[in-house]
Formats: C-alpha cells, structure tokens, sequence
C-alpha cells in the first residue's frame, strides 16, 4: 500500500491488491498519509489458505478487471478538507444510557459502560497537568491523529480513573506516539496488546499495584483500560477495520514494578533514569501466561528449573521466531518476563543479574531446526525456505545445519525485558511477546503542587 | 433525568488529503511496474497478473516485482515510509506509468 500512496504522489496512478479483510486497512493507512480515495482491487477471501488453481481463479475472475479498472477509470471524487473540529466541543447531550449508546455507535466504546466525559469533569482532569488544554501531546500512528490533554481527559474519564492520573497518561500517550514503540503496526491480525510497566515514586503516590493480582486491583484496570481506549479513539484503532485481531483483544493492562523487593536495577534504572523519577513504559504482547512455578528438585535448584522454565517456554511462543525470519532488517519483537518476588531473589542469590538472565535464555532458548523450518514454512510462507534464508544471510549460518540440531529461536538478547512484580509469597514467573514494538519509556511529568495536591484530595476525602 | 453534555474523545485529523494522480486513458502502450510486499503470496499471484495483462493487453509492458526491493525489512514507520518513497522513484525512474501493489494491505 505505502508505496501505491507514494506512487499516486510523484503522479503514478497506483491500484492496490487486497484481501478481503485487510481492504478498509488500506484505506484508512492511505488516509493517514494524504490519500483517501485508494484504489483497490480486493482478493476475497484470506490468500493464504486458497490453493494455485483457486487462486488463479479468483485473480482472473475477480481481482484482473478491478485492477484495470483502478488504473483506467478517472477520479470523480474530490479529496476531502480538515475539519475545524475543536476537542473542547460539546458533541452530544443525553442521558448516561443515551451517552452511552451514542458513543457505541461512533465506535468509541470498548463494549462496557462507559462514564460520560462532560466539560465539568474534564476540568477535574485539566487540573493535575500544566500542559495547555489544546497542547499537542504527540501525533498517533497509524491515522496520525493529535493527542492533546483534552481527548486523553475524555478517554480517562470514560475508562474510570481518577483526574491525578492524568500525568502518567500523558507520557503513556506520549510513548504511544514515539516511532520507537511503532504503534503503527499494532492493528495486526495477531492481537498486539499494549500494557504499561509504571516505575518511580508515582506508584505509591497513586496506589498502583504491584504486588499479587496487580493487574486487577486498585487503579491498575483503570488505567490499563484508558490506554486500550486512547490506542482505540486517538489513535483511531477501529475493530474489524484496521485493528484486526483476529479473535478480539483482551483488555489493556498495567504492571508497576515491586521496587522494594527487586535484588536488581529496577526497569526504568536499566532505560537511563534515576530511581526516584517516575516512568511510564509502554509495551506490546500477543497472549498472557501459562505462569509456572519453579521448584527445586533433588537434581536441581528452583532458579535452576526456573531459568530452565524460561528456555522451555520462550519456543512456544510463535511471535518470538516468526518476525526474525521475516528479512534482513528482521522485525521487532519484544519478549518480558515478569517474576515475582521469591524467584527474582533466588536468581539474583544464584549470582544472576538481568544481563545473565537475558544471555541465559538467548543462548538456551532453542528448537530443532526441524521444528522451526517446519512451523515457518507453513505459517505466513514468504517464498524463501530457511535454508535460502540462512544462505542469503537473513538468517545466522546455524540454521544451516542438520535437521535435529537445536537452534537459538531469539533474536538477540536484548530483547528480553525482566519485571519483578506479583504475589510475594509465590514462586511464580511468566513470559509474554509481542511483535513490532520496543519499550518505550517516558518521564512522568508532574504538575508543580502534585504533592500538595495529592494532599488536599486526601483531606477532602477524610472529611467526606 | 440528568443530561450529560459530553467532548468527543477522538483524535484530531491533521493530514491534508491530496487528489490521486491522473487515470491512465488506455493500458496500451503503456509500463505497469509490479511492487511486492514480499508477503500473501505475490510470488504466485503476480504471475497470474502478468499473464492477464499479456494476454489482454499484450502491447502493456510489465516490470515484474523482482526489479523492485520486495523482501519485508525494518518495521519502523520511518523505514517504512522512505523505502516506499524509493520503490516510487526507482517506478518513475523505470519509466513505469503505472503501479500495481501487493498484496494485503
């Protein structure tokens, strides 16, 4: 599609080639970059499934004339303008079921209630950040669409937090628009997640959860679901049009690290800030859990088996192999283990740091290459096997070997991501992936009285 | 019954949209450049195409994909973007009046 867009621009009349699911994704990423009338010529059905004879059925019976078509046929259409749209309008009044069903049908909902972002409330949540109401926070890809304080109030507000957390909202949305985290990708069929790792004295300013169930309980869903509908409404992510995953999503969430436990650098330590500033980190992940639980045998001790878990687990998961395949230049993928207090213990008192906990899983995380030449030749085939990927060297020469040799399925080390959090009193570790994104971590700004201001809401709660 | 007066919680549209390039008034005669993503098969589907084009429009020219950088690299949108903006150029500068890409989206 992109260089279709390109193509139209330099004055090449461009048609583009789709599958039925992926059509209005074309259009809206052609939107995105100034061209809203894409011409297409659209495959029905999913193309991977489909054998050479259908295929060829299809393309000559369905896909040849719209192509013709698309290069041939004059544009009647005019482009459409900027609306003079301001975030501070009122765009519609009713009852709180009557709010809600209106917001369902603009897509802004996420299939719960929603609580209604009037101008009064919003005020609440302008209040905890000295950015201006209209500031623009960062562009969001893949529509490019501005964030300022104002719709990230509306979001907030209608996912259920409270106006003090509004500051680490707006560095998350911040994040969101880094080209490092590439939210640009994340409306994969897959089901790319995001989910926030919050760090720094804002955690127990604001009583975010890090300990046992953390991404269920105090305001952590709040706020996780508010990210999920930010990436929906600024971002503009729609369901079933450009944010694709294929059986749903489940919802955002949000992690704080357990600081006072951690025998490490703590996570925003590790990305060059001080301890005591506060970060927000946003990440991706395609799938939550199994969570094991390490034990220590006869034969070996529990961070043995634990670490062992870890290169067990890591070449189940599909995502982790798949992008360093796709070429060259291979693909993100972003890998974190979150470990809860009494495994994180036992490594560190094992002499692991996170550094050898990341070699560790690099070096041991392995498959035959049977396995994996299997699984990537017949998931998503890019016409080159693994050996012709190895050769040309897309892949590393290992995976020229012989058919049971165990090959490394991570890309590099630094991939990995390590979170202490959790139950303390559990011996439980997981690991999640997800594709096309690096953590992206940014400072918690703060509004200059946030102390005081924290303060006051306290008392005025007491007094209530 | 309390009425809720409410701001929209949508994003803010900034890219100016532009008009697409003129339609070609006939494909005869004329260079059709092949650009493929490097996945969903256009390794087969081009080849249908092709033969369609020389079949039905056998004095069209076609530049197959292969002339073209076609292997999926460097997901950032920057890269993205910029190897886009090249493969566009390297049509123009193939002489190509066309472009047909694929496939997915």
């Amino acid at each position: 599609m992109r260089p279709a867009v390109e193509a139209e621009k330099l004055g090449i009349p461009s048609v583009v080639i789709t599958t039925s699911g992926f059509t209005t994704l074309a259009r809206i990423l052609a939107k995105s970059t100034g061209i809203d009338n894409l011409r297409i010529a659209e495959y029905p059905g999913p193309m991977g499934i489909d054998n050479s004879a259908e295929m060829k059925a299809k393309l000559e019976q369905r896909v040849f004339d719209a192509v013709v078509k698309g290069l041939t046929e004059p544009e009647n259409t005019v482009p459409t303008r900027l609306g003079s749209r301001n975030p501070a309008d009122i765009v519609f009044t009713g009852s709180f079921a009557q709010v809600n069903d209106f917001f369902n049908d603009q897509e802004w909902g996420d299939g719960l209630p929603l609580f209604a972002p009037t101008r009064e409330r919003v005020e609440e949540f302008l209040a905890y950040t000295d950015r201006k109401p209209n500031e623009e926070i960062g562009i969001l890809p893949a529509s490019n669409l501005r964030a300022v304080p104002l719709n990230i109030a509306a979001n907030a507000i209608m996912a259920g937090c409270r106006p003090e957390h509004m500051p680490l909202l707006i560095a998350a949305t911040e994040a969101l628009a880094d080209e490092k985290c590439n939210l640009y990708n994340i409306g994969s069929t897959s089901a790319i997640v995001p989910f926030l790792i919050v760090n720094g004295p804002i955690v127990r300013d604001l009583g975010i959860e890090f300990a046992g169930q953390l991404i269920s309980r105090g305001p952590n869903p709040a706020i996780g679901r508010a990210i999920g509908l930010i990436v929906k409404n600024i971002a503009g992510f729609r369901p079933g049009k450009n944010y694709m995953g294929t059986f749903g999503y489940p919802f955002a969430f949000a992690l704080a690290e357990d600081e006072s436990t951690t025998p490490w650098e703590t996570f925003h330590v590790e990305q060059g800030f001080d301890r005591n500033t506060s970060t927000v980190t946003v990440g991706v992940t395609n799938n939550w859990g199994p969570t094991s639980e390490p034990s220590s045998t006869k034969d070996m001790t529990a961070a043995e088996v634990a670490l062992e878990l870890l290169c067990r687990e890591i070449p189940k998961k599909f995502r982790v192999y798949d992008f360093p395949t796709i070429g060259p230049k291979a693909e993100t993928v972003m890998v974190t283990l979150v470990i809860s207090p009494p495994i994180a213990k036992l490594l560190a008192d094992a002499g692991y740091s996170k550094r050898d906990i990341r070699q560790h899983v690099y070096q041991h995380a392995r498959m035959s290459l049977r396995e994996f030449t299997w699984i990537t030749e017949h998931t998503f085939p890019r016409g080159m096997t693994v050996r012709q990927k190895a050769e040309a060297g897309v892949l590393p020469k290992e995976y020229l070997g012989a058919p049971d040799d165990m090959v490394r399925v991570l890309k590099s080390p630094d991939i990995v991501h390590i979170v202490v959090c959790g139950d303390p009193n559990r011996n439980r570790l997981m690991s999640f992936e997800g594709g096309h994104t690096v953590p992206t971590t940014k400072e918690i700004k703060l509004p200059r009285d946030w102390k005081e201001r924290l303060a006051n809401k306290a008392r005025s709660t007491e007094t209530a | 019954m309390e009425k809720l007066a409410v701001i929209s919680p949508a994003g803010v549209q900034v890219v100016e949209q532009k008009t697409l390039a003129p339609r070609l008034p006939d494909l005869a005669g004329k260079t059709v450049a092949e650009i493929w993503n490097g996945v969903f098969k256009g390794d087969e589907t081009f080849p249908v195409v092709r033969e369609m084009f020389r079949r039905h429009f056998p004095r069209t020219k076609i530049v197959p994909y292969t002339e073209f950088p076609f292997f999926p690299g460097d997901d950032r949108p920057h890269a993205q973007h910029e190897v886009a903006r090249q493969i566009a150029a390297l049509a123009k500068e193939k002489g190509c009046d066309a472009i047909i890409s694929g496939n997915g989206a």
